[in-house]
């Protein structure tokens, strides 16, 4: 493989001195990964789409502007057709209208910002008490690890649909208990990838160097561990959250997501589904935002694996 | 090298007393307990004396790397006592320790697994200093880059990852690393074994400059003999956890005593191919037996061509031969005599030598 960012100047092992400190900056495993990433152009294009959904999400009142049609108000009028039905796409209504006659445009784009900010809060959860309890697990080893690896272990088994319909139903539904219902079931994988990568990790050489010096077992988890299982966390983390959009939609498609008037995907695409012989655009643009999202996020996950996993050959497969 | 060591009269800087080491093996019982148990250091005395290089042999697998990590301790032996300095160290916790790891430091054998490949050289050099709170901002990096033209690395270099780095150069980050606090003893693991044989004879050099310049105490492990003959006073030979003869330089390579001892120096190769033929090349039999279920007696006694039926039964001791000197010890109940040739040795494990058995 000629890859020219791979190709280090190398040093024969002479002995050098005389020269006035000067520093030679070395580029680090994490540079390098980004050089790669930078490379791959359907990773790219992943993170430009997925910026301008970020973009979406933030200046959702700037659609709600350019249509003149907040994301709540229903239009019977203009919005419905005699008979009650949603109205298609037009001049007025771009995407066309929902079965209360709501712009479906503004309500995709204020969707956005509970599915990302969803997707966002639940995968930092996850990731938080995923890692925690794997750096934990694997590195204590013992009693720690045991109990721990069983509750992962306990929590994996619980089916995940089940218990969210049965809290929701306790607690009513709302954005908070979706994301930790989701932060709840997720964690446990996340978990379960760390403790095995510092199984492994803290078995080199380095970590008893870093012992031999005098350091600490915080100093050496988070100085010596972590950094060298960051690369499977990050991977995990950005595959996670089209996974936990999905969810949140699921939850939501059920009635478990948001409060009624709040817009989001899941419970547009739940509505529309009445809807889908008259009213195709009811279903098509929600669903499709959720599928765009998903596919981006997905693709850039492969991509952020590639760069960081660099025995992957980059000329083969794309 | 210039320090001569070798009297018992001197107080050991390190010392083994009697060090065990078993590790758990063969999976765990529904109880928890380990079923079976691996004895990797069984009963080891070893002294290191204050300026010297201690070399320590054995094949691979014969726990001379478990023994180099108890007495660093960074693992807890099982039975029997570290003592550093006049002070028992077995027990001290990690607190306690810290102290003392600026006076004990180890170079790993490995030089691409033991240099952390997301930190720059720099700050793995200076997390000496940073460990013990020492030498803080532009004081550590002066320090830093000063130890990295000491191991003969370029100062400039201070930011560059392990990765930009040669075997032989990572291999003088490990050194510099381990000098950093200036210790007073150095346990060298296999330094040069994962190198390249043309970069060997730099770092060993480069280790040796080290002792002379800065007064260390080496206990160098190796499996390598041409090795551990260039650098070492003193050399212990290891087999299946237990030191088996110890003396100095020339008592092992002049006068080996221990037919494993004989075994591994005909095993070396000869650097006058013309006088090859005068020594003899002792193939042992074997492999190194599993240290979970050590053969009885001596340890040594399947592979070894002098077993007796006696050497089966009891575990011979690590004493001076009749005539060696005091610092010379060999396990051995039918040790070679001057002269004596291997290869002429009959295997008689059903002879029994009743005259040399004591009652």
């Amino acid at each position: 493989m000629t890859d020219p960012i791979l190709s280090v100047p190398t040093m024969t092992d002479t002995v050098t001195t005389g020269h006035l400190p000067r520093t030679i900056e070395g580029r680090g495993p994490w540079k390098l990964a980004w050089l790669r990433l930078r490379k791959d152009k359907v990773a790219i294009w992943s993170l430009v789409v997925i910026g301008l959904l970020v973009l979406v999400a933030i200046f959702a009142p700037f659609f709600a502007w350019l249509t003149g049609h907040p994301p709540n108000v229903q239009y019977r009028e203009t919005g419905l057709t005699p008979d009650g039905l949603p109205v298609g796409p037009s001049s007025t209504f771009w995407f066309g209208t929902d079965d209360l006659g709501r712009d479906v445009l503004t309500r995709v784009a204020y969707g956005a910002r509970v599915s990302l900010g969803v997707g966002v809060l639940a995968t930092m959860l996850t990731v938080i008490v995923g890692v925690v309890v794997g750096l934990a697990a694997g590195f204590f080893g013992g009693v720690v690890d045991m109990v721990l690896a069983r509750l992962i272990d306990v929590v994996l088994s619980i089916p995940f649909l089940l218990v969210a319909v049965a809290l929701v139903s306790i607690t009513g539904p709302s954005l908070l208990v979706t994301i930790v219902v989701i932060g709840f079931f997720s964690w446990a994988s996340m978990a379960r990838i760390v403790r095995g990568q510092v199984l492994s990790v803290k078995e080199r050489e380095y970590v008893e160097a870093a012992r031999s010096l005098g350091a600490g077992d915080l100093r050496i988890m988070f100085i010596d561990v972590l950094p060298n299982v960051m690369a499977p966390i990050i991977v995990y983390t950005t595959l996670l959250v089209p996974v936990v959009i999905v969810a949140q939609a699921t939850l939501s498609f059920l009635g478990l997501g948001v409060e009624a008037p709040t817009a989001d995907w899941g419970g547009m695409i739940s509505t529309a589904q009445r809807y889908y012989r008259t009213a195709w655009w009811f279903i098509a643009f929600p669903g499709g935002a959720l599928l765009i999202t998903t596919l981006a996020f997905n693709l850039f996950g492969d991509g952020v694996r590639d760069a960081l996993d660099p025995r992957v050959d980059r000329l083969i497969g794309r | 090298m210039t320090t001569t060591a070798g009297t018992s009269t001197a107080t050991p800087l390190l010392e083994a007393r009697a060090v065990c080491k078993e590790f758990p093996a063969g999976g765990t019982s529904l109880t928890g307990r380990a079923t079976q148990v691996l004895h990797a250091v069984d009963r080891v005395d070893l002294e290191v004396l204050p300026g010297e290089t201690l070399g320590l042999v054995g094949e691979t697998g014969c726990g001379k790397s478990t023994l180099a990590r108890c007495l660093a301790r960074l693992y807890d032996v099982t039975a029997g006592e570290v003592w550093f300095d006049g002070r028992d160290v077995t027990h001290l916790s990690r607190r306690e320790m810290r102290p003392l790891r600026r006076d004990i430091q180890v170079i790993f054998q490995d030089p691409y697994g033991s240099l952390n490949p997301r930190r720059r050289v720099g700050s793995i050099i200076g997390d000496a200093f940073a460990i013990h709170g020492l030498e803080k901002g532009p004081a550590r990096k002066a320090r830093v880059q000063e130890l990295m033209e000491l191991v003969g690395l370029n100062p400039e270099h201070y930011n560059r990852f392990p990765a930009d780095f040669s075997g032989g150069q990572r291999q003088r980050i490990g050194v510099a690393r381990a000098l950093a606090l200036r210790p007073r003893l150095i346990i060298c693991d296999e330094p040069v074994s994962a190198l390249d044989v043309s970069i060997q004879a730099q770092v060993l050099n480069l280790l040796i400059d080290l002792q002379d310049e800065l007064g260390l105490t080496y206990l160098f492990i190796t499996h390598d003999l041409s090795v551990v003959r260039h650098v070492s006073n003193r050399i212990a030979v290891m087999y299946l956890g237990r030191v088996v003869e110890q003396g100095t330089v020339e008592d092992l390579f002049g006068g080996a005593r221990h037919p494993y001892t004989k075994a591994l120096l005909g095993a070396l190769p000869a650097p006058d191919p013309d006088a090859a033929d005068s020594r003899e090349h002792v193939v042992l039999s074997g492999d190194l037996p599993s240290a979970v279920d050590p053969p009885s007696g001596c340890h040594f006694h399947p592979r070894c061509p002098k077993a007796r039926a006696d050497c089966r039964e009891q575990q011979p001791p690590l004493e001076p031969v009749e005539g060696d000197p005091d610092v010379h010890v060999t396990a051995c109940w039918h040790p070679l005599a001057h002269g004596e040739s291997l290869s002429s040795a009959v295997p008689g494990l059903e002879i029994a030598t009743p005259g040399e058995v004591e009652p």
